[in-house]
Parts: structure tokens; sequence; C-alpha cells
């Protein structure tokens, strides 16, 4: 039995690296991320669970971060915006944002581009639907979306002609 | 090395991709407080008592009333009816009445729900109705913010010998602007220091200016600076300089940072949300299809405080008509008081029985103004700046924000073409009004064509100053810019060029009769909408759209693109689902879950095209074009509707009930 | 006043967090504590907690359960309580033998949500009635005795069917609506032991106690809900209209299943959606469609029964119909579908 308003000790991996938190049991993820860690590209929105700004992948399933007590990472890996890119290159989602206009204000941004990544790892030619039920949990109120969409198109264009290089068939 | 019209990447778009963009929540100070609102939960009244209840340790907290202020308790706008905080009298719910400060921001929370206000309640009013009937007079002698009346030739004539005359009644709603990014600023106020604050903004110079009344202090001991803000769309022009207060109040009176953020409940209750409207049209119209006169009756709820509901109505009234030719037109308008939160500005908008899917197309011509209306500009007297460093790299200073409409590339652009150098070696500064000239509001569509004419000439400025001491030939490369720069740095010190507004020549205006040119240009645009509706479940999808403008020249293709594509989306959600829901002049449904905007699954495909017809007072030839898509969106859309269903629809939001009243019933 | 700044772990009236090692320490550490809660998902509770509009003293984490699996057993499927939206969702045995439970799943809630929501507590959804959802109006669903501002106030997205004078909020779940018609059968553990419960009996019409969602005893812990196989529940599916193509509550909402040979129809289950403060399952039109030929004035008749004893709020009288042509649209489409190579 804890009690909510002591910490506790939690273990887990964040963008690969393994972590030590001393954090209240109930602490919201979001709020550990970026008050604890410093990890500030996860951006709070509604703190409802609506707009997906807030979203991180926890061992490979996106959730808004907003809604996960953080105890709920105990053991998990977890991956934020911070964690996308390798060093100084660019993951090809982010890279296809920046050419296809698909950052505005930059607010949804960080949860947008997770949520891509996390579609193109499951569905890596995804259908035009595939794409719109993809994003429907990131709202984004600058772009109305056809940018994003075109990003999401270049970026798997880009991943599947190099996958093509390194597998020919 | 053209740059203008080339998709050159956003300045701010890496950091936005990897999550390096600081936006203002992101921000920590050391020994900062967190601020906290206390408001009114009754829509009118007079405070009796203000108690602090519940187990909180209340000599911890900072508390800050209407008696702390220094200077004057008004927010400075147009007019200096809204406090910052209530004294006595509630004027709407929501309305800050005293302010709370704790380095614990849980506790802070408990606490603000132990503050209990006992309130005599006032009879309220909250619909046009009420207000142009005076059931109650809350404002003013007369409910009425501000009337406008625009006459040309004799409409009273026209009635008699018209072949037809068209009358109908429209009703628009509240929308909230529903940037992603709630408001926030952190203030560090003393009385020896003076006041600083960071925020999430449209305007620097207007908060500048709100708060050098309200701590009566000179110019230089405020200063404004705007971090990256996550999305604005009219929402965050004036209610910043509320917030900034506040932050800047409970800061000095503890002596420390205090930062406020709105959780999305708050924001969504407290600040401002676009105008409902009540417009009463009747055209006179010859056989042979020609307008032979308009008169339209147009009214907007301003909600409890003037606000900037002048330049709204002002807007409206003369975009009211349309682009349409017309000898005679009456256009009345007034904006009107309610016991609700102020509204402010936002985009501006006007407003086969075998199948059982119906389809229809719509379309919509139209204008819309760019700049400050009337003798705005004039009064308004912008400044921008520009200076070159001694490697040759030129900054350019402005106050107008980047709210993601993409200011600092555009400017970038504007100033790499005039001086003919590489997008890359141009800057832009970050608002600050410690260190930038006022530019004037980031609102109106004035960004790119005034604002950005005015970089043109600052930095053409600085090429000016160059040649003028022998230091730049006629035809240079990079490197003779750079080294020009530093031998002028090496013998002056600095290099710096400020250009300010004029009025383009011919463009003239008249405040009394309210006639003339209300703007230096217009974009023009034709777009139509494909929908579907369902007659079996009276769902409305929006299938296609096509968005024709003439906007001048295309400073970049993806950004104003992009700009068209945003409009759109915030118009279908506007025409067919988003409606805020009022309680006594409260919004009661503030949740995202209530209150929905558009997902990537609601927006058909948005196809932008643009006519380039460069006008010669803009920056390389570009005119304005935020605001342009919500005026023609929504026509549009229900335009198509009608000519799917032959219902005719006169308000928005259209849900699935207004279709069926107006389809009655017919069966599927 | 407002909501704000995430779960309160800090304050005078903290509560307490325990993760439950197994069933039993569950069941017994929420039966010692009246105002215990047990935690799964979260999307819902903890956003309540958040509003202020649920303060359990104590959250039982029961996300480390052994009750994820989704399991073929002799009568028809079994589907762990914490399983989630998305895992079932996509379960190839859902979605070839109870197509309806998938395509509600599928209508309902983001991606993210449905990742993170499960199955039990989604069955123990509350409602999102603006007023229930914001503390500064009275509710007698969160403070018996307060009143209902929705009856007199702005009652769009409320009940027209089963309603009280006390209560007219509706039940948000697109699953459960598809549970109702599949005749899902719950599974609870609590300190009297176990017990089943039959779907339409778990959730609670508001009568005078609209407090009371469920008859779930608050000690109890949902283990799993079991779908009977049956001819009706592959011919089945959900639909949903509300005003935004994704996630949305929905204005009203259908699931229907059919067994339909040579052209009659053998058996039908009808549920609606947002009409009614649980999942509406109506036997008026069942009976209206069992034993007669699949067409649409068939469809047309069980609509008008489905709708018959219906009464509006002020603001939400479109509802009766658009459910009506609800139903007749959904029954034609089931109806149309091919099942195991029979049409």
């Amino acid at each position: 039995m804890a009690d909510a308003s002591r910490k506790v000790e939690i273990n887990c991996k964040v963008n690969g690296e393994a972590r030590t938190l001393q954090v209240y049991p109930m602490a919201r993820l979001l709020d550990v991320l970026r008050e604890e860690l410093r990890l500030t590209g996860t951006k709070e929105g509604c703190g409802e669970g609506e707009c997906g700004a807030c979203s991180v992948l926890i061992d490979n399933v996106l959730v808004n971060s907003c809604l996960v007590p953080v105890l709920q990472a105990e053991g998990a890996e977890i991956k934020t915006i911070e964690g996308i890119a390798s060093g100084e290159q660019l993951h090809a989602v982010q890279e296809a944002f920046i050419a296809c206009g698909g950052a505005q204000c930059g607010i949804c941004t960080p949860g947008m581009v997770i949520a891509a990544v996390n579609l193109l790892e499951r569905t890596p030619n995804p259908s035009e639907a595939d794409i719109r039920t993809g994003l429907a949990g990131n709202l984004c109120r600058c772009t109305g979306y056809m940018k994003i969409f075109e990003a999401v198109v270049r970026a798997c264009q880009k991943q599947n002609s190099e996958a093509r290089i390194q597998n020919p068939e | 090395m053209q740059t203008i019209g080339r998709p050159v990447p956003r300045k701010e778009g890496r950091d936005k991709v990897t999550g390096q963009a600081r936006y203002v929540d992101d921000l920590i100070f050391p020994e900062m407080l967190y601020g906290a609102t206390v408001r009114s939960a009754v829509a009118r009244g007079r405070i009796k008592k203000i108690s602090f209840e519940g187990n909180i340790p209340w000599d911890e907290f900072t508390i800050v009333t209407a008696k702390d202020i220094p200077g004057e308790n008004c927010v400075a706008l147009i007019l200096l009816d809204q406090p910052y905080l209530a004294d006595e009298f509630i004027n709407h719910p929501e309305e800050p009445i005293l302010l709370l400060a704790h380095p614990d921001k849980h506790l802070l929370e408990e606490a603000r729900r132990n503050v209990q206000l006992e309130i005599e309640p006032l009879p309220a009013i909250f619909t046009l109705e009420d207000s142009l009937n005076r059931k109650e007079i809350i404002w003013g002698e007369d409910n009425l913010f501000k009337s406008y009346k625009v006459e040309k030739g004799n409409v009273d004539e026209v009635w008699q010998s018209a072949d037809f005359i068209i009358e109908g009644e429209y009703e628009t709603g509240a929308q909230e602007q529903l940037y992603i990014e709630n408001n926030g600023v952190i203030a560090i106020a003393s009385p020896e220091d003076g006041v600083t604050v960071w925020g999430s903004m449209q305007c620097p110079y207007y908060v500048h200016k709100a708060l050098l009344k309200l701590f009566g202090l000179p110019e230089d001991k405020i200063r404004v600076v705007q971090v990256e803000t996550g999305g604005g769309f009219g929402g965050k022009e004036e209610y910043p300089s509320m917030i900034a207060g506040h932050a800047a109040l409970l800061s000095w009176k503890s002596g420390r940072p205090v930062k406020i953020v709105y959780d999305r409940a708050e924001d969504m209750a407290s600040t401002t949300k676009r105008h409902p409207s009540w417009t009463k049209h009747r055209t006179a119209v010859s056989r042979d299809g020609k307008l032979l006169g308009m008169e339209i009756d147009f009214v907007i709820d301003g909600g409890a405080y003037a606000t900037l509901s002048a330049v709204v109505l002002s807007r409206g009234t003369i975009h009211a008509a349309g682009p349409y030719s017309c000898p005679n037109v009456r256009i009345k308008s007034r904006a009107v008081a309610t016991n609700a939160p102020p509204h402010g500005e936002e985009r501006f908008a006007e407003s086969n029985k075998t199948s059982r899917q119906k389809k229809g197309m719509g379309f919509a011509s139209f204008m819309h103004g760019a700049g400050f209306t009337g003798s705005g500009e004039k009064y308004l007297e912008s400044v921008v700046g520009a200076e070159a460093t001694a490697d040759g790299r030129v900054r350019i200073l402005a106050a107008s924000t980047e709210i993601g409409q993409g200011t600092n590339t555009i400017f970038a652009q504007i100033a790499a073409e005039a001086l003919r150098l590489d997008y890359d070696s141009i800057e832009v500064a970050k608002p600050d009004t410690g260190a930038v000239p006022n530019s004037g509001p980031t609102v109106a569509s004035r960004t790119c064509m005034i604002v950005g004419k005015l970089v043109e000439s600052a930095v053409l400025g600085l090429k000016q100053t160059l040649s003028g001491s022998g230091l730049l030939k006629e035809n240079y490369t990079q490197e003779d810019f750079r080294q020009a720069c530093r031998s002028y740095i090496e013998q002056h010190g600095a290099l710096k060029s400020y250009s300010k507004y004029k009025a383009p020549p011919g463009i003239n205006w008249d405040d009394e009769k309210y006639e003339g040119d209300a703007y230096g240009a217009y974009a023009w645009a034709v777009y139509v909408a494909e929908v579907t509706i369902d007659t079996v479940t009276y769902e409305a999808r929006v299938d296609d759209f096509v968005a024709v403008q003439e906007v001048g020249k295309v400073i970049h293709p993806i950004l104003a693109a992009g700009q068209i594509e945003g409009g759109v989306a915030q118009a279908i959600g506007y025409t067919l689902f988003e409606n805020v829901v009022w309680k006594d002049g409260r919004m009661i449904n503030n949740q995202m879950t209530n209150y929905i905007i558009p997902t990537a699954a609601d927006i058909p495909p948005i196809r932008v095209f643009f006519e380039e017809n460069p006008y010669a007072y803009g920056p390389a030839g570009a005119k304005g074009i935020g605001e342009l898509p919500m005026d023609g969106a929504a026509p549009a859309i229900l335009n198509a509707i009608e000519n799917a269903t032959g219902a005719s629809i006169n308000h928005i939001p259209l849900m699935p009930e207004s279709l069926i009243e107006a389809l009655g019933g017919e069966s599927g | 006043m407002f909501k704000t700044f995430g779960i309160r772990w800090k304050e005078m009236n903290s509560f307490t967090y325990k993760r439950a090692a197994n069933e039993a320490e569950a069941i017994r550490e929420v039966a010692d504590n009246r105002s215990a809660k047990f935690l799964a998902g979260g999307t819902n509770l903890i956003d309540l907690m958040k509003m202020n509009v649920q303060q359990p003293s104590e959250l039982v984490d029961i996300n480390r359960l052994a009750l994820k699996k989704i399991e073929s057993i002799p009568t028809g499927l079994r589907i762990g309580a914490l399983a989630t939206n998305s895992e079932v969702a996509n379960n190839k045995l859902v979605q070839e033998g109870f197509p309806v439970l998938s395509e509600a799943l599928l209508a309902g809630a983001s991606p993210q949500l449905r990742n993170m929501a499960t199955v039990g507590g989604n069955l123990l959804q509350r409602t999102r009635c603006y007023y229930f959802m914001d503390t500064a109006f009275p509710c007698n669903k969160r403070v018996p005795g307060s009143g209902c501002p929705a009856i007199p106030g702005f009652n769009r997205i409320h009940a027209i069917l089963g309603a009280s004078e006390h209560c007219i909020a509706t039940h948000p779940s697109d699953m459960c609506v598809a549970l109702a018609a599949l005749d899902a059968v719950i599974r609870v553990e609590g300190p009297k032991g176990a017990r089943s419960i039959a779907i339409t009996d778990f959730h609670r019409l508001p009568g005078d106690t609209p407090e009371i969602d469920t008859n779930l005893q608050p000690d109890e812990l949902i283990v799993s809900v079991d779908l009977p196989s049956s001819a009706f529940a592959k011919r089945s599916g959900y639909l949903k209209i509300r005003d935004r193509a994704q996630y949305a509550f929905a204005l009203v909402s259908v699931a229907a299943a059919l067994d339909i040979k040579n052209g009659r129809i053998e058996a039908a289950r009808i549920a609606l959606g947002g009409v009614a403060h649980k999942p509406w399952r109506s036997t008026e039109a069942e009976k209206v469609l069992t034993g007669a030929q699949s067409n649409a004035q068939t469809f047309k008749a069980a609509a008008e029964a489905a709708l018959r004893g219906a009464v509006p709020q002020n603001h939400n009288a479109f509802k009766v119909e658009l459910a009506k042509r609800a139903i007749v649209r959904i029954l034609n489409d089931v109806s149309g579908r091919r099942v195991g190579g029979a049409a």
C-alpha cells in the first residue's frame, strides 16, 4: 500500500535511457516528463485526453500521457518527441513535416509526429483512410490537416525507398 | 537566389518538429510562484463578501484584489470600461475578482476552491433581443457599444421598381478559437525594476499599453516579450493583456516571478470568442439579374465590455454588402452588450428522393480587406526596424508575432529578396517591446501586406546607407554585402534602419461619413464546396472543397496554402458542428469532449489555387490572406446544402436537427 | 470553479494507492474501503477525479492482473476485463463472430484512448452530461438531491427513453450498446464469490437514485465479458450518428443483429445508444422483427415500435426521428450483408 501523497521509486526507460524516478504515484506521466525530466516537447492541450498534444509511446503503444498515472510506467519503455530523431539526424516524418508545411504554430506537432511515426510503424503503406483515422486523436487547429497528410505520405515514400535500397528484391 | 514564391523551410520548423520550441508553459524561473484567478459564478451582481475558508494555510498565499492595483483598474484598449479585477460590480460570469499565488500549484487549486464569494445577484440579459429592447440597461445609457450607418444612393426608392425582393434573416453562433495552446504568461514585477512579462500572445504592444495604465509606470519600465505561441486565430489579441496584468500584479505583491497558465476549461469559459451575430438582408433585384438595392441590418453581441467590438463591427459593416456592384445600399450595424464574457476578434467571418444521399455544390464569392479598417493604419503609425551585423547578417526588428502563420519566414523572404541575399542570412528578432519597435498588432490580415512592406523598406534603407557611404556597389554578392556591413560598423558603430507606415497614394478615408477606401487592397476569392447530405441520418459531409483566391503575389506557396486550408477547416467546424452552449451567460460545454472541432477524418480534400495579381504597394506585390478563408467557406457549404436539398439554411452551426426541421422530416 | 493541473496528489485529503497482486487482494482492498475504486485504463476515472467529479479515497490498480485474454470458450468468446478497446476491436474472433462489437469500438474515442481504455472500464463509463461534468452546477448524479439543471437547461444530448424527473443523462458507451445486442454476460467476483450479470441487468435506469449507474456492487470486480455464439451475432452491425466523423459521442446509435433464413427473420436483436441512461435494448422492435419477412416495411415497423415510448426533452425531439431512421438504415445494411456465404 502506497500513500499517494508520498513519493515512490519508479524504474523505467525514457528515450532509451534507464531512469529511476522519485515520484508521487498518481502524478500524471505528462507532468513527470515535463517537470521532473524537463522533456517539455510533450505538450498539454486539454488535460482530458481529447487533443493528443501529450501523445507519447509506452512500450510502442500510443497513449495520452495526461491520462496515465506515472506508476503505470514502471518497467516500461517510454518514447517522447525528444527521442524521435537520432542525434542531429531527423526522422523521416520530421523532415517531411518541415518540407510539407505540416507544422504551423507547432503546439500539436510533437504529438502529431509521434502519432505519425507510430502509424507508419504499424502500417507501412497506409491508405488515406488509414492516415485519417490513425491521426484522428490528434487535433490541429492551424493546418486543416492537408499538409500533415502530405507529410505522412512523403515520409512513407522515403522510408519505403530506403527500405528497398537496403533490401533490394 | 530568388526566395519569394519558393517554399523555403519555415524558420522555426526544426525546433517545432523536434519538440525544442519553448512555449510559455515550458519555461521555469527560479523561485517562481503559480497564479490562479478566482472568478464570478454569477452573471451580474454586487460583491458583498469575500471569505477564505477551508483547511488552507492562507498566510502562505499572495492574495491580490482590486485594492492592490498601483495604477488604474482598467484594461486599456479602445474604451476603458473593463476592470482587471471586479471591485464591486460583476458584469459577466467568470469575471476575475481576486488573484492567488503559491509555489505549489496543487495547493493553489485547492485554495481557489475555498475562496467563498458572496454576491448579491442583479438582473442580467443574455440575448441580442433583450439588449436591443433594453430589458435591463447593463452598459452605458443604451447597451450600445457602437453603431455605424453607411448610405449610398437612395435605397428607399428601389423597392417599388424592383422585379424581385429577397429578404432573409441569418444567425451565426459564437465560435471558440480553440488554439491548442492555452493562454499563459510569466511576469516579474517590482516598483524598482518595473514589469516584464513573457507570454503567448498576438500583440505585445497591446499588452504593453495595458500594463502602462495598470501600473502607472513610464514606458521604459514595462517590457513585453512574446514567446513561441501555439495558435491565436484572434483569440490571443486582447485577453493576454488581462492575464499579463494578473500575473504582474501577483509578482508585484509577492516579489517573485509568477506564472499563470490557464487550463482548457478556464480558457474556454473565460476568454473571448467570435461574436454571435444576427443579420437581416433585404435585396432588390431586377429581372435581368442586376442588384438594385440592399438594406442590411447587422447586430453583434459584444458581451459585457466593449473590448474590440467596435473594430469587428466596423469590418463587418464594410464587408456586409459583399463584393457586388450595387448602386443603392444602406447598412446599419450595432454592437450591443449582454452579461456574457466579452467576445473578441477571430479570423473574421460573414457569415433526389430515390437516393439516400443527396449531393450538392455551392459557391461563394467574396473579398476581404487587408490591414486595419478606414484610417486605422494611419493612426497606428507602425514602425519596422532592420539591423545588420558585422558578419553581414540582417535582423528584422518588428513586434509582429509568429503564431503559426509564418511571420518569421515571410519577413525573412521579403528581406532576402529586397537585398538579394540568402534566406539563411536573415533573422527575425523575437518580439520584445524592449528591443523592437511597434509594428502594430498581429491581426486583420495586415502582417504580410502592411508590415511586410515596412520590412522591405527598412532593409532597403540598410542598403541605401551602405551605397550612400560608397561601401556597396550596384551589383553585389553576399560577400560584398558582408564586407560593406563590416566596414560601415567599424566606422559608425552600428547599422540600423527604420521605416514608418505611409498610406499609399490615392487611399483616402472619411471617418465622419464612413466612406472612401476602407482598405488599401482586398483579397478576392471564389470558393466551391461539394457536400453529401444523408437524407436518412441527416448527416452533412463536405466531400470536396476548392478555394481560388487572388491575394497578390504569393510569398510562400506552402505557407499560403496552409493558411487557406486551416481557415477552411475552421469554417467547416463552424458551419457544421462547433456549438457554444450557453447558460446564463456562461459557456457550459467548456470541455473538448463537448465542444468539438474537426479531426483529421472530417476534412475533405481542400484544393487551393492562387491567382497572382501583384499589388503595387505590397511587399513584392503581396496582399493579406489570414482571415480570408473564414469569410467564404461557410456560405459555400450552406449553398451546397441548399443545392442538395432545396432547403435554405439561415443559421449555423447546422446540426442534424436543423436539417430535419428544414427538410420537414422527409423520409429516407 | 475550475478543475486544473491534474490529480491533486499532494493535498490534505489525499488518497491512497495500491497495486493489487491478484484478484482476491484487489477485491479485499476495495471491500474494506467503501470509497475505494479500481483503476484500470483510467481514461474516464482520472479525468473525473481531475475535475473533482469523483473523489475516491483509495485507488486499487488492477492493471497487472491476468485479465487481458481474449479466448474461445465452449459457448462462445470470453473477453478479459482488461483487454483494451484496440485489442478487442482488432481481434479476428471478434471481427468474425461478433462484428457489431468491433464496429462499435472503432466508432468510439480516438486511437490513443482505444489503446488505453479497457472493456471493464468501458462498462463503467460515466455520462458526458455537461452539468454532471461541471461542479459549478447541481447534479443529482453527482450530489444526490441537488437537482437536475439539464431538464430546464440545454438538453440536446440527453435521454428520450427511460429518463426520470431526477436525471436525463445518457450512457456514453458504444461498446455497451453492442454488448446489449449480443446477450453478453458480465462475470464479476466479489467478497461473497463470483456471479454473472446479464448485460441488460448490468446498467440501471435513473429512477430516484441516479447516482447509481449500475447493479455492480462497489466491491465487485469485473473479470470478463462472455459472448454467446449465435447466428445473429455473426450478422450484426453498428451505426453511430454523431456531429463529427470521428471521436464524438453518439447522438443516437444502433446495434442490430439478425438471423435470416430464406428471407425470414428467425431472431433479432436491437439496442440503441445515446438515448437512455443505459444501453437501450428494444424487445419491442425485436418482437416486430422476429418471424417477419426481412424487408423495408418490417424494418420501419420495428423502428416505430422501438421509439413508441420516447419522451423527448426541449432540445432533443430530433433524436426520436433520427433513431428511427438509424434503425431502418442499419437493418437494411445488416440484412444485405454476406455472412458465411449466405446472403
